[in-house]
């Protein structure tokens, strides 16, 4: 039993997130499964162990009805013990979440260079510089269409390329995409931290400061490094990419793209042909991790087993993210030079939107991996020994971008009392999104409900509330 | 990565890896090196391959502090005489400050 167990464990850190593949296995096995699970967990004390399990019976309902037949009466116990176990990592992921939006928005108040618009993508053709506000609109949705179009695009080219088993190519697309972000982007931004800090600096110091930062990244993320260090890049990262964003993108597109994505999140992710639900599933069949770079995990993100077929994917997902923001910068560096730029731009927007619809789900991984395990015996065996363990929230780094840009989008306009909001308002959409985790147990779009509140705290407090606070201030009325 | 699950040769891999690789004037790769496997080297139990991993983390440790050295004194050096290296010192310039009103 205990030996089962453990390859079990393995194998699920690998497998990501919900078990859509558990389905497909005969229910009898399953169910017995679970419910030695159950025991041989509870026996060791895991806490997590009663989340794993139930997350495991993710999507299939099933799965998750199954085992209460012979675990009856664990039943309550292990709601709440999933409970608990959920907070513990709601919290976990606020504070990631918390400091990709401070770097944002520390950003965008200090560093005039990210609220200036001069140069825009070049998937953004309109450019908003008509007086009339239904020109804008038009404009903004005609931007926001295009872009979505592009990401759409990106996720099933990159479907196809996974299904198509070019890890190759994937790989080098990844490492493409993260060595411009960790260097070019990167390289920017300390340019205008400099600049906006009147601080000296010399060409040598700079290489030498850059190079060591940009390496150490590309260790850590594609490669082998400790947890915190790994963290802190992919954040910084997200950051990044949030911060091209709001430079390039124009005023009220930024808005509709927020809006329009979260609804991409939401088809994507949980619509049965939807081309992130796909990818998880392929992922699974496989008992490959899924991107992890890609992901931002409370816990242990991947591990050594990478060696087998692993490492190529874990590498992507990085990418991804990385990619869209090189892509970004390139356009408004290059501005009027199209061509290169443009092309560049559309792998990195591929890139990125990709990333944004594999990243955004909230998993709990643990589950699904037993599955895999079960589907590919011979497979699992091997990978066990070297996979780290994969259990906890996964948020993906899309999720990050998008909350970022949303926070950062409404501190550019210089009113705290709106950041705030905002900052509150995804805060809860998380928390709502992460209950809701708990009672469907599967991958859930993280986009939506924190975007929506995000949106309406934004508007409400901008066109109700400001003028409210300043007409009491100039009044001196104190509530 | 989580270290406590590795095995310990695979320890002693990962440090000695970490440890070439900060060769490549990566001093920062070795004070990561160093913070990791500071427990591993030191506060740890003795093992079979603590020994090695010591020699690895003592040797990046002070490799990291030799670079800082020589960085802290490259940077004094060049902030002190920018102006007196004429253009030397304006083509190694990244950013000039501003003057303030």
């Amino acid at each position: 039993m205990s030996e089962s167990g453990s390859d079990l464990d393995a194998t699920e850190h690998t497998a990501l997130m919900d078990g859509h593949i558990a389905e497909a296995r005969p229910d009898r096995e399953l169910a017995e499964r679970i419910a030695r699970k159950r025991k041989t967990k509870s026996d060791n004390q895991r806490s997590y162990g009663s989340v794993e399990q139930i997350e495991g019976g993710p999507s299939g309902a099933s799965i998750a009805q199954q085992p209460r037949v012979p675990a009856a009466p664990v039943e309550p116990q292990i709601e709440e013990l999933e409970l608990k176990y959920g907070a513990r990592h709601v919290i976990k992921l606020f504070v990631p979440v918390t400091l990709c939006m401070l770097v944002v928005v520390a950003t965008i108040s200090s560093i005039n260079f990210y609220s200036v618009k001069d140069v825009y993508l070049a998937y953004t053709p309109f450019h908003e510089e008509s007086p009339y506000a239904s020109t804008k609109v038009w404009n903004a949705l005609a931007n926001s269409m295009i872009l979505l179009c592009v990401i759409a695009l990106m996720t099933v080219l990159l479907i196809v390329l996974y299904k198509k088993k070019c890890y190759k190519t994937i790989h080098g697309w990844l490492i493409l995409s993260s060595l411009i972000l960790l260097f070019l982007f990167s390289y920017l931004y300390i340019e205008e931290a400099l600049i906006a800090y009147n601080i000296p600096m010399d060409y040598i110091t700079l290489g030498f400061v850059l190079w060591n930062f940009g390496v150490m990244g590309m260790i850590v993320i594609h490669w082998k490094g400790p947890l915190r260090l790994q963290q802190a890049y992919l954040i910084f990262i997200a950051a990044l990419m949030a911060l091209v964003f709001i430079k390039y993108l124009p005023e009220w597109t930024t808005w509709a793209v927020l809006a329009v994505i979260s609804i991409w999140d939401l088809v994507a992710v949980l619509t049965p042909k939807g081309p992130l639900r796909i990818l998880v599933e392929t992922a699974q069949e496989r008992n490959e991790p899924i991107f992890p770079a890609l992901i931002y995990s409370s816990t242990v993100m991947y591990c050594m087993a990478a060696a087998s077929p692993a490492p190529g994917a874990a590498g992507e997902r990085e990418l991804r993210p990385l990619q869209p923001h090189g892509t970004v910068e390139g356009e408004g560096r290059d501005g009027t030079e199209a061509g290169g730029g443009e092309a560049g731009f559309d792998a990195a927007w591929r890139e990125r939107r990709d990333e944004g619809a594999a990243p955004r789900r909230l998993r709990v991984d643990s589950a699904p991996p037993r599955y895999v395990t079960r589907l590919d015996p011979p497979h699992a065996p091997p990978h066990a020994p070297d996979l780290d363990e994969e259990k906890g929230v996964k948020l993906g780094l899309g999720d990050f971008i998008f909350y970022s840009v949303l926070v950062g989008k409404a501190s550019s306009y210089g009113d705290w009392n709106t950041t705030l909001a905002c900052f509150v308002a995804i805060l809860i959409g998380l928390c709502l999104t992460l209950l809701l985790l708990a009672i469907l147990k599967k991958a859930l779009p993280a986009l939506p409900i924190s975007i929506t509140f995000g949106l309406i705290f934004y508007f409400a407090t901008r066109s109700v509330v400001k003028p409210f606070a300043d007409a009491l201030a100039a009044e001196q009325v104190f509530i | 990565m989580d270290l406590s699950k590795l095995p310990n040769d695979m320890k002693l891999q990962l440090c000695k890896s970490y440890f070439k690789v900060g060769c490549l004037f990566l001093p920062f790769v070795w004070a990561v090196n160093v913070c990791w496997f500071f427990r591993d080297a030191f506060i740890k139990p003795a093992y079979d391959e603590q020994k090695l991993i010591k020699k690895f983390v003592i040797m990046s440790a002070i490799g990291a502090f030799v670079w800082a050295v020589i960085l802290v004194t490259w940077i004094t050096v060049y902030q002190t005489n920018r102006v007196s290296w004429g253009a030397t010192g304006d083509a190694l310039s990244f950013i000039v400050p501003l003057g303030r009103a």
